[in-house]
């Protein structure tokens, strides 16, 4: 597959959307090494950033940090 | 703790098992990371335990993260994206241990805290409910769907070399309202078809059943929907001359 047909697909394969084929195809280009591809991914990621963001911001309820730090800390006692 | 530090800064310092430093980043961007997860997921306990995954890992991957140069706020909301996506997949499978189901009136709900510039609900607020609660207004959240060889169900982490530098995301978010306006010009079938794709996590195939259209057509949908995205967002970050 060349990369001219592949440059509608990057956003949707990082979104899951494309087919299981049309997965494989990107995967197998992309593991040859095709920097010009590579390259797009990367931009690509930029658009998926952006539609991430056109949700709304909300705050998690301050328990939810508590517990993340209270499990981090966790992890780092033993290690001190 | 200085609020000038970059969030680059910081992740090295969390690299080092600052947790001060992971409790900074986690202040900054808590907010437009659970907005997201919120938006997919169907329930507050399920969007609180991903948020909280989503974290976890920022902290255990630090070290190799912090080596590649990516920005750290793509990296938490492509992360952040792909976790909530799973588990919604995996709700609508009924797999074991993919997190409560009980559906919660005030997940998404909004803040005055928010951190980060984002225009509510660009990708209209059907989109994050047309994954969990779907247009037809049934409860598809919880249905499993069948495997239909056309799907795609993971494309799998996203390494931090491919995401974009922090100077990049700075150019997006400093003109993130601009750009909120140009996904609000995609027409309506394609702006349901990519929401769907975003926080539903569907596969184009089934956005085709979900929306009752051919899949040829769909695909084309979807396809236009990103070129056009895309190309605007060169064009409003200057990396791109096109007319908006």
């Amino acid at each position: 597959m060349g990369c001219q047909h592949l440059e509608e697909l990057y956003e949707l394969w990082l979104l899951g959307a494309i087919s299981e084929q049309g997965s494989l195809d990107l995967r197998e280009h992309l593991a040859r090494g095709c920097a010009h591809c590579l390259g797009r991914v990367r931009e690509a990621t930029e658009t998926v950033y952006l539609l991430g963001l056109a949700s709304k911001p909300a705050r998690p309820h301050p328990r939810v940090k508590s517990e993340l730090l209270r499990q981090i800390s966790r992890k780092v006692a033993p290690n001190r | 703790m200085s609020e000038e530090l970059a969030a680059e800064d910081l992740l090295a310092r969390v690299a080092q098992h600052d947790v001060d430093a992971l409790s900074e980043l986690y202040d900054r961007y808590a907010p437009c990371v659970y907005g997201l997860i919120a938006h997919i997921l169907p329930s507050r306990d399920s969007a609180e335990e991903t948020l909280m995954e989503v974290f976890a890992r920022l902290w255990s991957e630090s070290p190799s993260l912090s080596q590649e140069g990516g920005s750290v706020v793509a990296w938490l909301v492509v992360t952040a994206r792909e976790s909530a996506v799973d588990r919604l997949r995996a709700l609508r499978m009924n797999v074991p241990n993919a997190g409560p189901q009980a559906p919660s009136a005030d997940a998404g709900k909004g803040s005055k805290a928010h951190t980060r510039k984002s225009k509510a609900a660009v990708l209209a607020p059907s989109a994050a409910k047309s994954a969990a609660r779907p247009l037809n207004g049934k409860s598809e959240a919880m249905k499993p769907r069948p495997a239909d060889g056309e799907r795609n169900p993971a494309v799998g982490p996203v390494p931090m070399a491919w995401l974009p530098r922090p100077k990049e995301i700075t150019l997006i978010d400093d003109r993130l309202v601009l750009l909120h306006k140009v996904i609000d010009q995609l027409p309506k079938p394609q702006r349901q078809a990519l929401e769907l794709a975003v926080f539903g996590g569907l596969s184009e195939s089934e956005i085709a059943t979900e929306m009752g259209e051919p899949l040829g057509k769909v695909r084309t949908s979807l396809r236009a929907a990103v070129t056009f995205v895309k190309h605007r967002r060169r064009a409003v970050c200057g990396t791109w001359a096109a007319n908006i």
